[in-house]
């Protein structure tokens, strides 16, 4: 019988980058339709490529890239959560309550993220155990927990007492890196690593690929898809806290548009809603690309009417190039 | 303690699915280091049974033991000790996931691990090395997705292969795969049961197949056990075929006079033309009415003829002429009102609509050469009629294709061309996974449907097949590349084989 050699040294390492390239195609694509979609806002603008304006978008992007990440692991397997603009809300409706009625920062975050754990209980439960629809048991969660938002505090917003609370966001516990950047850089390093290269991330790959079959080999379907609803609430929720630590104030409304935009994010990423593809670096590019394009047409003057359009267009284009150069391989 | 004789013992399984008594007792038992063959008719159980012992679906009752650990009863339990690997006529592949990950990714019991992607391809050209391995050596990193029935047939087995397990379970595992692939596979098989103890249970239709490499065979009839565990050397086939219950047609040995195709009389369009013409580099071909042209080799040169000729693909390098007009169908419903039948043995992908009933199945290309725009409650008479035609047992119309067997499903595929009474039938693998009997009934149909005028352009991997129903044979080599036409007595296994370049 053949042995196979294998190839050491320079050759294998030459073979695992451009093996590394290819697999993260689409990503390399969108990283570069943002360079080039920022250098044609600061030609219009110079001032959107100042340190400023780039801290200014990484800063509004954080929440949306948080959220997406969760919303990746869901989309992977196949299913979808749009309950998270609810968790985003609710959370930072909790958390404001709870710090209202002197608790400590630290208490009051922990409830919030509560929170995401529990509504992302119940997606998980309902649609692995009960068998309904994602789509149909996210919506009624979406609903109730966005309804909750309100009658927590009967619609007031909530202003966040703790001067501290503010640090989860701004704060640096890095010299140099501010927070905001530092929880997205971690999450994508866990996320980005657990998928590729953790067997749990095969798994989730596998079931949204054929739930069937992954039954059939022996994976734990259920055990894995309740994880991804569960860790989807959580990291909405966490979202939801570091955007009211941003704000310094808790809306009831806060979270509604971000659900679309952070579905939006992962798809252009190059996720499919059918599952089985997906990266945490696409859902990132995905998030920041959205913010980008909000804050370039921001700074244009572009009539914010106009910016749904514009928004809407940019991401079609997007996705778009990207079909056309994967039919093209 | 008595170490038990046998690795799995099946005693009074029941299985019923609603008012459909499936499985009413049977008992079935493999012992270690042997090749067991399982055979049965159409719809006699034999799936239902290894998905039992699978752990796919629950029994209604009896008992199902397995050593070493004979206390565990739970097929789940043993699976999950990777006692049992199982390759179901049904693939259960991942698409989006590689064929190194298919087939490393079971070996991996806990979430929390790292996959180590080097290694899994190692493991993955190791295992698919045993039956090919240029396609090892090639595809490992590709997705699934993009791989054909038959290579996806050589992933799914190599992954069962590599399990290191106990027992394998093995569905109709040569229905896609050519003759040299299929003699690797029995090596390997060889091998295992040999040196490591591997008891392998085997449903196959395939009697010389059957006969080259199992030891025992053990028969369903009725859901059943008729013969238990008789050495295949004391057992003539005349003899397999009665217990299993099929009626007496032997493989029929119409002398090849009597197929000489039919060029008047009550024809589909009596005294209207038909005739075909292919032509590619080397090869020029042309068939008469009542002709059924046999395709003989590797997937990817049939294919490419039969795509062009359904519609599904340009042509390509094959210029394709009927009745002395060239023609090139831009699509699938094109052919389909030019007269263009096709029927795939890819019962899922390429045929069947799974979430419509049976009814809506049987009208469906009736629908499109019709350019039918509503539903009409004459295509409820008209199914009525095509099932009895064909002797097709349904529960009834509004039942969903699952319900019926893989023999049955691919019957209800012909009846939809039946009334049509298509100029040219084109034929993929249209017996694969289908019993003795169902598959003499299919002949029957097929050729009488050719006496009627048609056209017959049937490819099939196995060559009995093709030797006793085909007047002509086009070979093709495993590039695609057609090489030669055989016709009348140079059709034979030996021909065919070296014309093909496979190995018979």
């Amino acid at each position: 019988m053949k042995t196979i050699t294998q190839p050491v040294g320079e050759a294998s390492r030459r073979r695992s980058s451009i093996r590394l390239l290819s697999l993260y195609r689409t990503e390399i694509a969108i990283a570069i339709a943002i360079i080039v979609m920022e250098l044609a806002v600061g030609a219009i603008v110079p001032a959107a490529l100042s340190v400023g304006n780039v801290a200014n978008v990484a800063q509004a992007a954080a929440p949306l890239v948080i959220m997406a990440f969760g919303v990746l692991l869901v989309v992977i397997t196949g299913g979808i959560d749009l309950s998270v603009g609810s968790v985003f809300s609710l959370t930072g409706m909790v958390t404001g309550l709870a710090m209202a009625h002197g608790f400590s920062a630290l208490a009051s975050s922990a409830a919030g993220l509560s929170i995401g754990v529990l509504i992302g209980a119940i997606n998980g439960a309902l649609v692995t155990y009960v068998g309904l629809a994602p789509f149909v048991v996210t919506l009624s969660t979406y609903a109730i927990a966005g309804s909750l938002s309100f009658i927590v505090t009967d619609g007031h917003s909530l202003p966040i007492s703790d001067p501290n609370f503010w640090l989860l966001d701004a704060g640096t516990l890095i010299p140099g890196v501010p927070n905001y950047v530092l929880w997205c850089a971690v999450l994508l390093i866990v996320i980005e690593f657990g998928l590729r290269k953790l067997v749990a991330g095969r798994w989730l790959y596998a079931i949204g690929s054929s739930s069937s079959s992954a039954r059939v080999i022996g994976i734990p379907v259920n055990r894995v898809r309740m994880t991804a609803y569960l860790l989807s609430g959580l990291l909405a929720s966490f979202s939801g806290l570091v955007s009211v630590s941003y704000i310094g104030n808790a809306e009831a409304t806060a979270g509604s548009s971000l659900m679309l935009q952070a579905i939006a994010a992962v798809v252009i990423g190059g996720a499919s809603l059918f599952g089985g593809t997906g990266s945490a670096f696409g859902a990132l590019l995905g998030a920041l690309m959205i913010t980008i394009i909000q804050n370039g047409a921001n700074l244009i003057g572009v009539n914010s009417f106009w910016q749904g359009t514009v928004t809407g267009v940019v991401i079609l284009i997007a996705v778009l190039i990207d079909r056309i150069t994967k039919a093209r391989r | 303690m008595n170490k038990p004789p046998y690795l799995m013992t099946a005693r009074g399984i029941v299985k019923s699915y609603g008012p459909t008594s499936v499985l009413k007792g049977f008992d079935l038992s493999v012992a270690a280091g042997e090749v067991h063959a399982f055979l049965g008719g159409n719809g006699a159980g034999k799936s239902t049974f290894i998905k039992i012992i699978s752990g796919q679906i629950d029994r209604d009752s009896g008992s199902l033991e397995f050593a070493p650990n004979s206390a565990s009863s739970s097929a789940a339990d043993a699976s999950d000790e990777n006692t049992i690997a199982v390759v179901n006529q049904e693939l259960a592949l991942l698409p989006h996931l590689t064929v190194a990950e298919n087939i490393a990714l079971p070996r991996s019991r806990r979430g929390y691990g790292l996959f180590n992607a080097s290694e899994a391809r190692r493991i993955a050209v190791d295992a698919l090395s045993l039956i090919d391995p240029t396609f090892a050596q090639a595809s490992v990193d590709r997705l699934v997705a993009d791989l054909s029935l038959h290579e996806r047939q050589l992933v799914e087995i190599a992954r069962a292969l590599d399990s290191g397990a106990s027992l394998l379970l093995l569905d109709e595992p040569t229905a896609n795969l050519t003759a040299g692939e299929t003699e690797r596979l029995f090596t390997v098989i060889r091998r295992l049961t040999v040196d490591k103890g591997l008891a392998v249970l085997f449903v196959s239709h395939r009697m010389r197949e059957i006969r080259q490499i199992a030891d025992v065979c053990t028969i369903i009839r009725n859901g059943q056990t008729t013969i238990d565990r008789v050495a295949l050397t004391s057992i003539t086939d005349a003899e397999i075929v009665e217990q299993m219950g099929q009626a007496a047609l032997g493989p029929a040995a119409e002398p090849r006079a009597q197929r000489r195709p039919r060029t008047s009389g009550d024809g589909i369009d009596a005294g209207k033309p038909n005739d075909l013409r292919v032509q590619t580099d080397g090869i020029d071909l042309e068939i008469a009415s009542g002709t059924i042209l046999g395709l003989a080799g590797p997937p990817d040169g049939p294919e490419a003829l039969m795509d062009a000729l359904i519609g599904v693909s340009r042509a390509g390098k094959w210029s394709i002429a009927r009745n002395g007009t060239a023609v090139s169908y831009r699509r699938p419903s094109t052919a389909a009102r030019d007269g263009v039948g096709f029927v795939s043995g890819d019962r899922a992908n390429k045929g069947i609509l799974a979430n419509l009933p049976i009814v809506d199945n049987l009208a469906a290309s009736a629908r499109i050469v019709g350019r039918k725009r509503a539903v009409r409650r004459e295509e409820v008479a008209q199914g009525s009629d095509l099932l009895d035609a064909l002797s097709i047992r349904a529960g009834s119309l509004w039942d969903l294709p699952a319900t019926l067997s893989g023999g049955t499903q691919q019957k209800l595929l012909i009846a939809r061309w039946l009334r049509l009474k298509p100029t040219v039938l084109v034929l993929e693998e249209p017996t694969r996974g289908v019993d003795i009997r169902t598959k003499q009934e299919i002949y029957a149909l097929i050729r009488e449907m050719a006496a009627q005028g048609a056209i017959i352009v049937w490819w099939s991997t196995e060559y009995l097949e093709l030797v006793e129903l085909c007047d002509t044979v086009l070979a093709f080599d495993p590039d695609g590349h057609p090489t030669s036409v055989l016709r009348g007595d140079s059709i034979s296994e030996a021909g065919l084989a070296h014309a093909t370049g496979m190995a018979a």
